[in-house]
């Protein structure tokens, strides 16, 4: 019989290091505290222009954690609007660029490409994922938000988020575990190729 | 009798709803979660509907939409030829109301202007709009709104006629065991088959509007509902994709006469905040 083996819970601060990552495993829970950085593709493909421009970037890339996310607009005296994860399989084509640049989590919804497991275990960098379509309950996990960039691109602006105990599990770990993969290996109750 | 039907008549219920779906989620679909909860048994699974449950207080209480994708509006309208709209045309009508609603509830703008040399509209407009012409003076519309992450795995079959049924069915588990990690599951389904290719995506679409609850009234169609969700189920991909036992909370089939040459198959899905409403003048 396959059992569930016990799920870690770790509470961990931005900016995350190299020993930070190589104790989690997919399917541990961190709690995570500090700056996480929203970006969605138009995001990054500004800011890969401005990087071949030679511009420097508002934030520190080495150690840094991107959030997959577009929020809502903030209604009138909240910190921020709804802010749940986008699909971040849309992002994979600008993973290794920032990863080489020190970028070392991110931070989305669903399964990616199955490079990106290479790529993790090759610069020791984790995917999380959160819970999509929970939008306002994620919200109440920041803290403060700081617009850093691109406001002309609306929801795809540059946002730095301040985050206490923000929920995310584990889905990629540097070790090539995958956790959308043992949830079906645990869960699958049926033969697909017949 | 014609009923005249004033451009502010259709606006202000419209808009109204367009706010409503958007934060608060039926009673129906809040009750789905809850039985989820409890068919769960890993850690993960019953982590991710806990916080789906809690995003319903949190949105009500803070007046902040569900999910951060408020989507791109679809209106499935049936206008009895004795209805007249007066003062403007029902997208006139639908995108006024979003444009209120998106603007006054601090709603996200997702719409450009055209896919490939576009800007983004600025107020969600327009929405997307099928009308559908019926006998009577009724005017019925179906709300539908979804982001963009469950409608990026929306699938068309061009299959063969005369096929087993089931044929259909692993279609459909196919291309969820590929996608459905990044729609946002537990999923409701809509699935179309018949007409032709761009009708089967439209009666995919339509399928799914149905309200919760409301299976097919063909017992055939009923059956293969409620075995292909079964079977989705046993998938295992579970809410968000981390593995459990709910990954679909329901699939809506709706069928259409066809060529004999053709079968099209079209499926077209709704992440777990499904949003949708019926209106009627």
């Amino acid at each position: 019989m396959i059992r569930m083996k016990p799920i870690n819970e770790y509470i961990l601060k931005t900016p995350l290091t190299i020993d930070d990552i190589l104790i989690l495993h997919s399917g541990d829970k961190v709690l995570l505290n500090g700056e996480v950085y929203c970006a969605r593709d138009a995001t990054h493909r500004r800011m890969i222009a401005d990087i071949k421009a030679e511009l420097e970037l508002p934030f520190l890339l080495m150690n840094s954690t991107f959030y997959y996310a577009g929020p809502s607009p903030a209604p009138p005296g909240k910190i921020i609007g709804s802010v749940g994860p986008t699909t971040s399989s849309r992002m994979d084509q600008f993973l290794e660029y920032f990863l080489q640049r020190g970028l070392r989590a991110t931070i989305g919804k669903g399964e990616r490409s199955s490079e990106i497991k290479k790529l993790l275990e090759k610069y020791s960098s984790v995917y999380f994922i959160t819970c999509g379509g929970a939008a306002a309950y994620l919200s109440s996990f920041v803290v403060r938000s700081d617009l850093l960039g691109y406001e002309d691109l609306g929801a795809q602006a540059l946002i730095r988020l301040w985050v206490r105990d923000f929920p995310l599990l584990v889905a990629y770990d540097c070790y090539g575990g995958d956790l959308f993969e043992s949830g079906k290996i645990h869960h699958r109750r049926i033969n697909l190729i017949e | 009798m014609m009923k005249y039907i004033s451009h502010e008549d259709l606006i202000s219920p419209l808009e109204s709803a367009l706010i409503e779906m958007n934060i608060k989620s039926s009673e129906k679909l809040q009750n789905c979660m809850m039985e989820a909860l409890t068919q769960e048994k890993s850690d993960s699974a019953r982590e991710m509907f806990s916080e789906i449950i809690e995003n319903y207080v949190i949105a009500q209480e803070e007046c902040l939409p569900l999910c951060q994708d408020t989507g791109m509006v679809m209106a499935e309208v049936s206008m009895g030829i004795e209805v007249v709209l007066t003062g403007g045309t029902f997208q006139e009508a639908l995108d006024e109301a979003i444009r209120r609603a998106y603007q006054k509830s601090y709603f996200r703008k997702s719409v450009l202007t055209d896919p490939l040399i576009g800007k983004n509209t600025g107020d969600n407009t327009p929405g997307i709009v099928f009308i559908q012409q019926t006998h009577g003076d009724e005017l019925q519309v179906n709300l539908l709104v979804k982001g963009g992450g469950c409608d990026n795995i929306s699938a068309l079959k061009m299959m063969t006629p005369g096929i087993d049924p089931d044929e259909i069915k692993k279609f459909i588990l196919q291309e969820l065991d590929k996608n459905a990690s990044r729609a946002c599951p537990p999923l409701i389904i809509g699935v179309g088959i018949g007409g032709n290719a761009a009708y089967a995506l439209y009666l995919a679409s339509r399928a799914l509007g149905r309200p919760l609850g409301t299976p097919n009234h063909c017992k055939e169609y009923r059956q293969w509902e409620e075995q292909w969700k079964n079977e989705i189920n046993q998938l295992g991909i579970g809410p968000q994709g981390v593995g459990g036992r709910v990954t679909c909370l329901e699939v809506h089939i709706e069928s259409y006469p066809t060529h004999i040459a053709s079968l099209p198959v079209g499926m077209v899905c709704s992440c777990h905040v499904f949003r949708q409403k019926k209106l009627s003048w």
